[in-house]
């Protein structure tokens, strides 16, 4: 900050000079009153200098504060993000294809119990209106037994499947809680950028981080480290040690 | 206890709910509510003679792990066994829940036999302790 020699002069010139000549006239209040004067005169411009030097600082701090969480949005979570759709791509492709599994694996056995019980009413028919031959009876006692014990193991396998089916169904809360964690990524990203154009007071507008009794959401592979449980057979352990 | 056993299911996703319920009546027990977060189960339980809650732990509203707190703050509930089934699997929130009193915990994405083998487990220890 340079103060040209000229400025000084007109800014202190007439107190300076009112100063020495109550000096030179030995007037004492007079004396006192300009040297409090100049010294007000001196503070007020330190502190126009020092609201200025603040208001700098605090541009900075907040052009900081939004541009470092830029780059943390830009080079950590944005691809974070990508992970975890990946991961929910992944998850839905599995349960499709578990679902369509489970569905074909069942589809032959309701045909083959149709198919059976279909070749058994024209014999049982024959036989409730008691005109069925002796040999076809025998047959059809035989074709009885094949039928009930396959009908049996069948749709045991098939009820079986029916719940796997509804298990299947369970990626919809994972990959729907992982959607939700996105979401909420590029809400905030929409945000830091809108604070970046605006470079405002935008104080207000900054979030608390998630209490942890929240929780967390699934653990996603290759994007979560840390210390998450591998499977339920470490929760088992873990709690075994915890005495639960 | 008897297979009228009467089961809370806490869970935000409706396709959740609806496979723990369809996995509990093939266990048998066919007296199953539901309820969507703990702020919800919460009366619900204190109001509903509930024998079993299960719940997940991130929920919008009351999380599980305050349902839980809440639940073993209450006397009249302080003993109703509480399993957790969540995705939460860090080990620290593992321990918080065992420290809050949960009595059984399952991660997602779980099979029907790790359901039905803690229920039965915190079944045998409550008519054990009985």
């Amino acid at each position: 900050m340079t103060t040209s020699i000229s400025s000084l002069r007109e800014d202190y010139g007439p107190i300076v000079a009112a100063l020495s000549d109550a000096l030179a006239a030995g007037d004492e209040a007079l004396f006192k009153a300009q040297l409090d004067a100049l010294v007000q005169r001196r503070e007020a411009d330190l502190f126009k200098e020092l609201r200025k030097l603040t208001c700098d600082l605090q541009s900075a701090l907040e052009r900081f504060r939004v541009d470092s969480r830029l780059v943390d949005l830009a080079e950590k979570e944005v691809p974070n993000a990508k992970h975890r759709l990946d991961h929910v791509l992944k998850l839905t492709d599995e349960a499709a294809h578990r679902t369509m599994d489970l569905v074909e694996e069942c589809r032959p056995l309701a045909d083959r119990t149709a198919k059976q019980a279909g070749e058994i009413m024209e014999s049982w028919r024959l036989f409730r209106a008691r005109k069925i031959e002796v040999k076809e009876f025998q047959k059809l006692v035989l074709q009885m037994d094949e039928f009930l014990a396959a009908a049996r193991s069948d749709m045991e396998k098939v009820r079986g499947n029916l719940a796997e089916v509804v298990l299947a169904q369970g990626y919809q809360d994972l990959s729907g809680q992982i959607i939700r964690g996105v979401m909420k990524l590029v809400d905030e990203l929409e945000h830091t950028l809108v604070g970046l154009v605006r470079l405002s007071k935008t104080e207000g507008e900054i979030r608390e981080a998630d209490h942890p009794n929240r929780g967390f959401g699934p653990v996603v592979p290759g994007v979560d480290h840390g210390a998450a449980v591998s499977g339920q057979q470490d929760v088992d352990s873990l709690l075994a040690g915890l005495g639960v | 206890m008897s297979k009228d056993m009467k089961f809370l299911i806490v869970d935000d996703f409706s396709t959740m709910r609806r496979i723990i319920k369809n996995l509990l009546n093939d266990l048998g027990y066919a007296n199953v509510t539901e309820a969507d977060d703990g702020s919800t189960a919460l009366p619900m339980l204190k109001s509903g003679n509930f024998d079993f809650l299960i719940t997940d732990w991130n929920m919008p509203g009351m999380p599980g792990l305050e349902l839980l707190k809440a639940v073993r703050a209450d006397p009249k509930l302080a003993k109703l066994p509480v399993l957790m089934l969540t995705a939460e699997a860090k080990r620290e929130q593992i321990i918080e829940a065992a420290q809050a009193g949960v009595n059984g915990y399952v991660i997602k994405p779980f099979t029907a036999v790790t359901l039905k083998e803690k229920i039965d487990k915190i079944l045998e220890q409550r008519a054990n302790a009985a």
